[in-house]
């Protein structure tokens, strides 16, 4: 166990980190080993999630209003929690004019990129309550 | 690892797949990615819960089964449930 850092980052830094490269609420804590353990293991489950749907499983919602959003394309709030992330294949999508993804192959493309994103969330809240109690293990 | 590599192998035949722009052909092989995801989610909530890094491997691996297991057991029921209700 390493000892606690006299400068913790706080919590809402981490946090906002953690959100812009999962993993790396971890790594600004100290917790190296946990930050690129889980870090990694949401960039592979979210990479998946666009080979096995393609690109076009993340879809830009038509309004940047929360309610719209989960009434028209309610997978893109878990999608969204990957962090910036999620634009990748919006903006590849609209790029190579990628075809729209269609039936199993899109569910569970959404259902592995929505979760890398929920899982990124549960580290988030880690992340940012280790850094408020000032753990460094 | 032989089914996922198989799901590979397949995807490259199988019609004008283009990795990451068209859908991978792997809708009849649903029940093999069951396998990665149970795995992320074991990783990451016992990266999560542990206090140490160094039990995480074992306890992942333990609830990873223990997740297949419980779904299995849940599918089985729920076709049990289904085959009663049809006759």
């Amino acid at each position: 166990m390493t000892p606690a850092s006299p400068i913790a980052p706080p919590a809402p830094v981490v946090a906002t980190i953690g959100w812009l490269v999962p993993g790396a609420g971890y790594w600004m804590i100290g917790q190296k080993a946990r930050g690129l353990t889980i870090g990694l293991t949401i960039l592979v489950l979210f990479v998946m999630g666009l080979w096995i749907g393609g690109v076009s499983v993340v879809k830009a919602p038509p309004s940047v209003n929360p309610l719209t959003i989960i009434g028209t394309d309610p997978w893109f709030m878990g999608q969204i929690l990957n962090g910036p992330l999620c634009f990748a294949p919006i903006a590849l999508s609209r790029w190579l004019g990628a075809p729209a993804s269609h039936a199993r192959s899109q569910d569970i493309g959404q259902l592995y990129t929505a979760i890398a994103g929920m899982l990124n969330l549960l580290a988030i809240m880690d992340s940012a309550y280790r850094a408020r109690r000032g753990a460094t293990r | 690892m032989t089914p996922l590599l198989n799901l590979l192998a397949q995807a490259g035949e199988a019609y004008h797949y283009r990795p990451f722009i068209t859908p991978a052909p792997v809708w009849d092989q649903w029940y093999v990615l069951l396998l990665p995801i149970c795995l992320a989610v074991a990783i990451v909530y016992k990266s999560i819960k542990c206090d140490s890094m160094k039990r995480v491997p074992r306890e992942a691996l333990t609830l990873f089964v223990i997740i297949l297991f419980v779904m299995a057991m849940a599918a089985g029921a729920l076709a049990g449930l289904v085959k009663a209700l049809e006759r």
